[in-house]
């Protein structure tokens, strides 16, 4: 195995037991960057000599006995949404072109102080306002779409350009990608990651997350960014076994399995069974008010975002894409009203979600209704005759965890019958992270996910 | 509620301080329609005395003690 293939925690442990060095490891991945990087266009910006730097640094801390911990010289991708001092934050987008930002974001700054080294910064949907990260291709199916936003991040970890990566998610962006590329991936509890230095979609859906191979790594980066707290919902217990004893996992009999893909269903439902297996109890739940997501997840977005962009909509419109600039300005014209129901709908939403998630430890449900779609295709007919863009497919199942602000995590559960990836969602109560990735890491443990991805050509 | 036009949009926008070229109207006025066709399936709901969540702790700390009522 290259060092590139490396889970975040196989490679800290080399690390730490000093098998590896931290510029070994960097030149590896950056190495493997350079070679899938012309196919998939996951990177912006790649900050090879920076991270050269970081590496050396690192290598010569840890000679010299400062450990700092697991990302300790491991190689990062960030969403280019999120502040890194002296670098742009292009956003994807013509609109920050000569963008410098002036100081590291909180996240930045955090995982910088643990250690971790940036290889540079992946793209995403223009500002985040879209589900499929145009630029950038499927890391395992060149013809098929990265999904989004956070694209750029789920291909570069997916495919070993990053060991792992930070995004965003406002509607299932961190979510969503993961799942289309065969990662995990974390949105957690609204509030927990600090977003100071994040470019905003929407403030009070906006979420930063990590993507990363395993559900261990995950918990790793989580901690990191979280920083010392007594109720740390990242900690797992290393080589913990699998186990799921004693939680009762909701299986919801409304809304996450209506219009989703026969192979998608199939493979969450084997998943879900397959944590049965590991002691877990199956409770069917009903998901409360499924009839106002899709309008309530809207109804809050659409203002805020517009609301961000109010100045360069005016200024600049014209170097805005088409999608997203279309959608700011018909932001314009929502009325207050709309906001407002939208913000009494949210606080139902979160009540009944309460009530529900008070029954059970854990929602399973299928991450995303369908997999990686050809790259331009832009809609989806389902078996009962409906149609649906694919944008607002995959947001579908992602916008509760949005809406009201529980943990979210995805991990990869198999492939449909053409080898693209599915996703399980794990949705918990607000700060049960650790319940989520107890619940992931026993699954992945008896069950492994698929290493760097091979980069092939066409889906079976 | 009348549907939204393209000189309605191009003169709510103006109002809004947003002046839109004449090649924009149909466009934004065709997303809008579908913006609104979406977000008004929530005036179905009876919110009641119902607070908007504009600022909350995803704990509910403060608010789980005092459920919140309304007709669904």
């Amino acid at each position: 195995m290259q060092p590139y293939e490396m889970s975040l925690a196989a490679a800290a442990q080399a690390i730490r037991q000093r098998r590896l060095s931290p510029v070994e490891l960097t030149d590896s991945v950056l190495a493997r960057l350079e070679q899938v990087e012309p196919r998939l266009q996951a990177f912006v910006t790649v900050t090879a000599q920076r991270a050269r730097r970081a590496a050396r640094r690192a290598e010569r801390e840890i000679a010299a006995g400062r450990y700092r911990g697991p990302l300790h010289g491991i190689p990062m991708g960030l969403k280019d949404l999120i502040d890194v001092a002296g670098e742009a934050t292009t956003a994807s987008s013509r609109v920050r072109a000569g963008h410098r930002a002036a100081s590291d974001s909180t996240v930045h700054a955090r995982l910088t102080a643990a250690g971790a080294v940036l290889v540079g910064k992946t793209h995403t949907h223009e500002f985040a306002y879209g589900l499929t990260t145009p630029q950038t291709r499927n890391a395992l199916f060149p013809d098929r779409i990265a999904g989004g936003s956070s694209g750029g991040s789920a291909v570069a970890v997916a495919a070993g350009a990053a060991t792992f990566a930070l995004g965003t998610d406002t509607g299932g962006s961190i979510r969503v990608p993961a799942a289309l590329n065969g990662t995990v991936g974390l949105k957690p509890t609204y509030g927990l990651v600090l977003r100071h230095g994040v470019t905003s979609l929407s403030w009070s859906l906006d979420h930063v997350g990590p993507l990363t191979r395993t559900v261990e790594d995950a918990g790793l980066v989580l901690s990191a960014l979280t920083g010392h707290d007594p109720r740390d919902p990242a900690s797992l217990p290393p080589n913990a076994e699998p186990d799921a004893r004693g939680l009762r996992i909701g299986v919801p009999r409304t809304y996450y399995f209506d219009r989703v893909d026969p192979d998608v269903e199939a493979a969450v439902r084997r998943a879900i069974a397959h944590l049965e297996e590991l002691g877990a109890h199956l409770v069917d739940v009903d998901i409360p008010m499924t009839r106002y997501i899709q309008a309530t997840q809207w109804g809050l977005m659409v203002p805020e975002a517009t609301a961000y962009h109010e100045r360069t909509l005016r200024a600049v419109p014209d170097l805005y894409q088409a999608d997203v600039r279309v959608l700011l300005e018909a932001g314009e014209l929502m009325p207050a009203g709309d906001y407002l129901r939208a913000q009494r709908a949210r606080t139902l939403m979160r009540q009944e979600w309460a009530r529900m998630l008070a029954d059970v430890d854990v929602v399973a449900a299928p991450t995303v209704p369908l997999t990686a779609v050809p790259a331009g295709q832009e809609s989806v007919t389902w078996a009962d005759g409906t149609a649906e863009s694919v944008s607002d497919a995959y947001v579908r199942l992602s916008a509760p965890a949005n809406i009201t602000g529980v943990p979210a995590l995805t991990v990869p559960v198999g492939h449909d019958r053409a080898g693209l990836p599915i996703g399980m969602q794990l949705l918990g109560r607000p700060l049960a992270e650790a319940v989520l990735l107890r619940v992931g890491h026993a699954y992945e443990r008896t069950r492994p996910v698929r290493t760097a991805a091979p980069c092939s050509g066409s889906p079976r | 509620m009348p549907a939204l036009g393209p000189p309605e949009a191009a003169r709510w926008a103006a109002h809004c301080g947003l002046p839109l070229p004449a090649d924009r109207h149909d466009v934004v006025a065709a997303t809008a329609r579908h913006i609104h066709s979406v977000v008004s399936v929530l005036r179905e709901l009876d919110f009641g005395d119902v607070p908007p969540a504009a600022a909350y702790r995803a704990d509910g700390a403060h608010q789980e003690e005092e459920p919140l009522h309304a007709a669904l």
